[in-house]
């Protein structure tokens, strides 16, 4: 796959997710455990023999620059081989934050110029999903198509997509951006592949727009003049674009829906272990249908939940339903249901968190946290005895006062 | 490039009373603790003691010794001044052999040691599970000027003979040595680490090269005894040679203790996470809807969906639905089938246990071929061996690697 070069998206800033993005891209949020979600996608270019790939980050890159590093634990090293990370610049002309998808790429034409690819492939770091690129590359190399945009068929009909009107040939005839109502059931996977001068040409004349997005802009202004292809997915394939989403894809794990021993997804076992290796999980306590990672120390009760590693469990707490990031505490005959704790967060003892409350959505934040799911925030400390509602997003390093935290809460 | 102190590791043992254990690899290269493999103790060892230079001597099976050591990476041995070089035996001008004892193997690599014209040299072996900060034993080593310095631990006394024990003044300096004296002077043991002044270990190394002497305890130390400043540094923590079986099944149990030893998370043990041949990370263990786990370790990979109970899991072991896994070693990639049972078993790599099979299972008869290695109930189950389903086999049983196992195994039979 030398003749491909590959972007991943990996920038955009999403406030959806409350305080789980409050210092990392979505692309940087923990998943099934040990992973981070870019892995999916850093690992998929992998395994198609991709000799070549720029990130594109610009909201607080620096989890994403460390986790990625030289990018080795991904076979991105090499003198044939490379990974760079393409943050915003200030040059003799240009010189701005990137404004969207298609100005992230226009700005690093250079880097495109550097490898002269006869194609392109341009892929989102926050989709959670297993794909041979190969096979699509072929397609696209195969039907000599300018374009080849990838779909997959969605159950629901989100307006939060775009969608794809696909005709017997496998031409895209029409597409548009997050409709009232989808026109199909063929969602954009926002992966494409671009002859290199067609990506180029686009680029520049998008470059005189307004609004500089792929799935928005270019690729309904390339719909007239040029061959579009749609390659149909039908793998499994999520995201994580609402707290909602984010937790239902993990969830996926625990329902056989993702089955990570066959997806061979790769990742930086060395970034959080750099500071305590961590030995196998200690598990003296019930655990039924979890995940549970390196360094867990169980004593507790676990059920339908995943821990990453260096979680620790104490005697008498239990955990359901829930997602726990690495090195968090939870204290004896603690209650979590249906919570997300952030690394390094500390529940004491005998609290009941996201037990009560779960019909009562967020004040603040009605549209986003409304389901029963709380959040607690990087480094939060909460003290023995204290109840925490449901819908309740506590950011991180809040104070926590009082001993009752009212279901749909913010604190900051 | 100058170093103030090197480490040589021996890491060419056998470890033939670990019998199947160590028929494919170094004693050094046993898995150990789920995760880890023994030399990895060693090995962090010196990282945490800032010692950044080690030659490793290897001679038995060091192909997965070499692989696991790789370029030093993961225990932060690799940069431009910091290196772990693996030393094999090589053919030369002048000396043309295997290694044939510990002092022989670092006196046919003293061209490694001068090229870094260490001031003190550390030797140490790969076979022990400790942790010890080697910069105390080197301050203690200066202080008392000392030309060499053994490092002593305290045996109980009926277990003297089994070592080389030292008799020291009050000073610390040695002034008797005997390797498994029949009536030992003292409990003091030598644990196999020494650190020499290097000019007075080369002397020694060509005198007892002289001489025919090829080990450390039975040739150098005795002749340095005579003219230099020999000491002994006590140390009082928990070690263990884990050469046999047993004593190998404890050390592992002893992980699972109320207040386990060795404490690894706190001594920063570190290992080599990426194997050569693994496509993906493995994920992070799995425990399913019917899986009860008591008081074990389970590494990444795992699925657990049986009972586990007081045993330590390699990654990738599989423990179907109905299964039963107690006081058991399970290396990587195994498969215990449903409704079978394992009990007081090691288990190697990428054993398949079929369905209903009973491991462990019988009368307490010692192993007829090898009673010196299994007499306490341990059933040893060699790499890539299968057990057929329903098939029983008894205590101290050895499976050989590859057995396809398809009859009765009683107590004290070697397949």
């Amino acid at each position: 796959m030398s003749n491909v070069l590959a972007f991943v998206l990996a920038g955009g800033r999403v406030d959806e997710l409350l305080c789980l993005t409050e210092r990392r891209p979505k692309s940087a949020l923990p998943i099934f455990g040990i992973y981070r979600i870019i892995d999916c996608v850093l690992s998929n270019l992998m395994h198609a023999g991709i000799e070549h790939v720029g990130v594109l980050s610009q909201y607080r890159p620096s989890a994403l620059v460390r986790h990625i590093g030289t990018g080795e634990h991904w076979d991105f090293i090499g003198r044939k081989r490379g990974i760079r990370i393409l943050p915003p610049y200030r040059g003799f002309k240009a010189s701005d934050w990137y404004k969207g998808t298609a100005d992230a790429v226009y700005q690093n034409c250079a880097y495109i110029e550097e490898f002269n690819p006869r194609s392109v492939l341009i892929a989102s770091a926050d989709h959670v999903y297993r794909m041979d690129y190969r096979p699509f590359v072929q397609h696209h190399i195969e039907t000599d198509a300018d374009v080849t945009v990838c779909f997959t068929r969605t159950r629901k009909r989100s307006s939060r997509f775009g969608y794809g009107i696909i005709d017997r040939t496998g031409h895209l005839k029409k597409y548009v951006e997050k409709p009232e109502t989808p026109p199909s059931t063929w969602a954009s996977m926002t992966l494409y592949l671009f002859k290199t001068d067609v990506l180029i040409d686009a680029l520049e004349n998008n470059a005189h727009e307004t609004s500089h997005e792929f799935g928005r802009d270019v690729l309904p202004a390339l719909m007239n003049k040029h061959r579009i292809r749609a390659y149909r997915f039908s793998g499994y394939w999520a995201y994580a674009r609402t707290i909602d989403s984010y937790y239902a894809t993990n969830m996926d794990v625990l329902h056989s829906k993702v089955d990570l021993s066959k997806w061979q997804v790769r990742t930086n076992l060395v970034e959080r272990c750099a500071h305590s290796e961590r030995m196998p999980a200690s598990i003296n306590g019930d655990v039924v249908n979890s995940v549970i990672s390196d360094g867990c120390t169980v004593n507790g009760t676990v059920r339908n939940s995943i821990l990453s590693p260096g979680v620790i469990i104490e005697n008498g707490a239990q955990v359901t339903d829930s997602i726990i990031y690495h090195d968090a505490h939870v204290g004896r005959k603690t209650h979590l249901k249906k919570t997300i704790c952030d690394k390094d967060t500390t529940i004491g003892e005998n609290c009941a968190i996201g037990v009560s409350g779960e019909e009562t959505p967020s004040r603040e934040y009605p549209e986003l946290l409304h389901s029963g799911i709380t959040l607690i925030g990087k480094k939060c400390t909460i003290p023995p005895g204290t109840t925490i509602g449901a819908n309740t997003a506590i950011y991180s390093a809040s104070e926590i006062g009082m001993r009752t935290i009212e279901p749909g809460s913010t604190l900051r | 490039m100058k170093k103030e102190i090197i480490a040589m590791l021996l890491a060419g043992g056998a470890g033939s009373r670990l019998n199947i254990l160590a028929r494919h690899r170094a004693k050094p290269a046993i898995p150990f603790g789920g995760i880890y493999r023994i030399i990895d103790f060693t090995m962090s060892n010196i990282a945490n003691s800032s010692i950044d230079v080690v030659g490793v001597l290897t001679q038995y099976k060091p192909l997965s010794l070499m692989e696991h050591i790789d370029n030093g990476k993961p225990w932060d041995m690799f940069g431009r001044t910091r290196l772990v070089e693996i030393l094999p035996p090589k053919t030369g001008e002048a000396s043309s052999d295997w290694y044939k004892g510990t002092s022989d193997a670092v006196y046919q690599n003293v061209a490694f040691i001068n090229d870094f014209s260490p001031e003190l040299v550390l030797v140490v072996s790969g076979d022990h599970i400790y942790h010890m900060n080697y910069a105390e034993l080197i301050a203690y080593h200066r202080k008392k000027r000392a030309d060499a310095t053994v490092c002593l631990i305290p045996v109980p006394l009926r277990d003297a003979h089994n070592f080389g024990i030292a008799e020291t003044a009050r000073t610390g300096r040695i002034r008797t040595w005997i390797e498994k004296p029949q009536k030992p002077p003292s409990n003091l043991a030598s644990m196999g680490i020494y650190v020499f002044t290097t000019n007075v270990l080369m002397k020694a190394l060509v005198t007892t090269a002289r001489t025919s002497g090829v080990d450390f305890a039975k040739n150098v130390i005795p002749q340095l005894l005579k003219e230099h400043r020999v000491y002994g540094y006590e140390f009082n923590d928990y070690w263990r040679d884990v050469g046999t079986i047993d004593a190998y099944w404890n050390a592992n149990m002893d992980l699972l203790a109320r207040d386990p030893e060795p404490k690894i998370a706190n001594w920063r043990i570190k290992t080599n996470l990426h194997v050569k041949g693994e496509i993906g990370d493995r994920p992070s263990a799995y425990l399913g809807r019917s899986a009860r786990v008591r008081n074990s370790l389970i590494s990444r990979g795992c699925v657990i969906e049986g009972t586990v109970s007081h045993s330590v899991l390699s990654p990738g072991v599989r423990v179907e639905k109905n299964a039963t896994v107690s006081d058991s070693i399970i290396f990587h990639d195994a498969v215990i089938s449903s409704g079978a049972s394992v009990d007081t078993v090691i288990i190697d790599k990428s054993v398949t246990i079929e369905t209903s099979a009973r491991l462990g299972h019988g009368t307490m008869k010692i192993n007829r071929r090898y009673p010196q290695h299994l007499s306490t109930g341990i059933t040893v189950v060699g790499k890539k061996a299968r057990i057929a389903a329903k098939i029983t086999v008894g205590k101290n049983c050895i499976i050989q690697p590859e057995a396809y196992v398809k009859r009765n195994c009683t107590s004290g039979s070697t397949k």
